[in-house]
């Protein structure tokens, strides 16, 4: 049972990297600390309170980001057949963008939930017109939808940076921070959200796990083996749509999480089994717990944005795929 | 097994011999205004295997794909075991018919296990995992195409012949009562094209395979359908139907036609077509 010892050393090692995690920081916080935030919160000592109001909603926020970008990738990148597919790749994020620099040039907010209200708005736009294209292009889907997602996204992009060229410096920064991905807005008040729709996602796709793997063999196959191919994948973008809007409203852009993971995972766990899909979902958790901590700890008194680490991070990654794979025979 | 049921099943199997497997009246498929499929009717008796030719262009994959229900016919009536194929659930059908296609798998690293473990998908609820009898049912499908030691390893990595026969295990694992084939030996070593052919005929139940190689449908099929332009030109025994005549009409060549001893049980001759070289056209 080898996949189901890597799930458990997924698990320990969440678990740990979580502790980790919550105990560095901007000011270190000991062990002990942490446990008795866990277990006899004092809400007047001050490292209990750093703990519990930013450390592990942050943390938490962190890793259910990971996980729903992993998520969503490995649905995109399957209902498309299209292993470089990417939630990012289908103009969701480039709605959002557009939803908050609207937002921001026409009223002149550039923080609070406002803005996350409008990254949601804009994505959901986004969505709404990419499932319009794959609902009418039903015999060309996969074609139709990766051809729509990078004119949605270029589309969107366009539109944004016509306003901010328009738009003053400050409005530019505030985009540009959005547009790299943060965990620091993380709070326990909208924590719900993020999680129950990965929560929701992870259950759709392991109940519906053998009409996924059916797609892979293309769709006709799938058709033959009683799947109804357009339904279930219409309803597998949807979720990940949603998945992604949420996610990009919370977080901010963060890209080739949901590119890479899969990708690692699939290198060594079978995607077609339900451990190969909650593997996944917890190496995008772990691995983003991990960039988080990075983006916090590694400069002084500064935070480093999330989605340039991931993107450094994945550039590598797939240049190194790309040389193991030339030197295999 | 005892000697009664043993009786029984040859009773069953007597039974259902004589029972249509496949009934298409009238068939008529118009795709964006063009008529694709025109007038086709045929039976398929149960356990028949029945070679489909025809030109490229004719409508075979066409006709296939009205079998399986990836087209909607336009007008006519296909029946499965005299019950309309419309009138089955997706997945009630797909208990019944499996597909083998010209679709590969190529990326995503999924293994042979996982590729042929797809076959059992029909059989599973939304709910269910795999159990031990579909573990079982898996090995064994992949132990029929030979391919025991190629078990883990990554669908992507195997040849043309073990892809098409690892896609055969997944047929076998799908427990149909009618399987489809979409030309399954083009691009195969002739090793492979018999052997693909032969685990068909193995599994002992009705066949419908569109071929390319006219000698090997002719050695193979209980039974031909030609295609041209739509319509179904001419259909029966392999002897009847092969003719240096419906050669040179459908598929414009001259051929030579001779019956040759065939090794098979029930016939005793089959056609053997040889082409004739270096004429000007």
């Amino acid at each position: 049972m080898k996949p189901l010892i890597s799930l458990l050393i997924l698990l320990i090692s969440c678990f740990f990297s979580a502790l980790v995690a919550v105990k560095h920081g901007a000011i270190d916080i000991s062990v002990s600390a942490v446990w008795q935030t866990l277990f006899a919160y004092d809400a007047n000592a001050f490292e209990q309170k750093i703990v519990m109001e930013l450390r592990i909603p942050r943390v938490i926020l962190a890793f259910v980001a990971g996980s729903g970008l992993a998520l969503a990738g490995i649905i995109l990148q399957t209902v498309t057949r299209n292993p470089l597919a990417d939630p990012y790749l289908f103009g969701i994020s480039s709605g959002a963008s557009f939803g908050v620099v609207l937002l921001i040039t026409f009223t002149g907010i550039t923080a609070g939930w406002a803005m996350s209200g409008a990254a949601f708005l804009g994505s959901a736009l986004a969505m709404t017109l990419l499932l319009l294209i794959a609902y009418g292009q039903r015999a060309r889907q996969v074609e139709a939808m990766l051809l729509a997602g990078v004119a949605l996204s270029f589309l969107f992009s366009a539109f944004t940076s016509l306003l901010l060229y328009w738009s003053d410096p400050q409005a530019v920064s505030a985009i540009m921070f959005w547009n790299l991905g943060s965990f620091s807005r993380a709070d326990w008040q909208w924590l719900w959200l993020p999680c129950s729709i990965v929560s929701l996602c992870m259950a759709c796709m392991l109940l519906f796990r053998r009409g996924l793997n059916a797609l892979l063999l293309g769709d006709e196959s799938a058709a033959t083996l009683g799947i109804q191919v357009a339904k279930l994948r219409l309803v597998m973008l949807l979720l990940s749509s949603l998945l992604t809007a949420v996610l990009v409203a919370m977080c901010g852009g963060i890209g080739f999480v949901g590119l890479m993971i899969p990708h690692l995972v699939r290198f060594f766990i079978s995607q077609a089994t339900s451990i190969g899909l909650l593997c996944t979902a917890l190496s995008g958790g772990l691995m983003m717990i991990w960039v988080d901590l990075f983006a916090r700890t590694i400069l002084d008194n500064q935070e480093l944005p999330i989605g340039v680490i991931t993107a450094a991070i994945g550039s590598v990654f797939f240049l190194t795929l790309l040389t193991l794979k030339q030197k295999r025979p | 097994m005892s000697a009664q049921t043993l009786v029984r099943v040859r009773m069953q199997s007597a039974c259902q011999h004589s029972e249509f497997a496949l009934q298409v009246s009238n068939l008529n498929l118009v795709l964006d205004n063009h008529q694709i499929l025109q007038n086709i009717s045929f039976d398929v008796t149960e356990g028949q295997f029945i070679g489909l030719l025809g030109p490229n262009g004719a409508g075979k994959s066409s006709l296939l794909r009205c079998l399986y229900r990836f087209f909607i016919p336009s007008s006519g009536q296909i029946t499965l075991f005299n019950k309309t194929i419309s009138s089955f659930s997706h997945n009630e059908y797909a208990q019944q018919v499996a597909v083998v296609l010209q679709e590969m798998p190529e990326h995503f690293n999924l293994s042979l296990y996982d590729v042929v473990a797809m076959g059992v998908t029909p059989h599973k609820s939304l709910f269910s995992s795999l159990n031990k009898a579909d573990h079982e049912l898996i090995a064994k499908s992949i132990e029929q195409v030979g391919l025991v030691h190629k078990i883990n390893e990554a669908f992507a990595h195997l040849s043309g012949g073990e892809k098409q026969r690892a896609l055969i295990a997944k047929a076998m694992a799908q427990k149909p009562r009618l399987l489809i084939m979409d030309e399954p030996t083009s691009h195969l070593d002739v090793k492979y094209q018999i052997q693909i052919m032969e685990l068909a005929k193995a599994m002992g139940i009705t066949v419908i395979a569109s071929f390319h190689d006219l000698n090997l449908a002719a050695a193979m099929s209980d039974s031909l359908l030609v295609l041209q332009q739509g319509e179904l030109y001419k259909s029966g025994a392999p002897s009847g139907v092969l003719d240096a005549q419906l050669l040179s009409d459908v598929f414009d060549v001259c051929a030579e036609v001779s019956q040759v001893p065939c090794p098979y049980r029930d016939k005793t001759h089959i056609p053997h077509i040889r082409y004739h070289f270096g004429y000007q056209l």
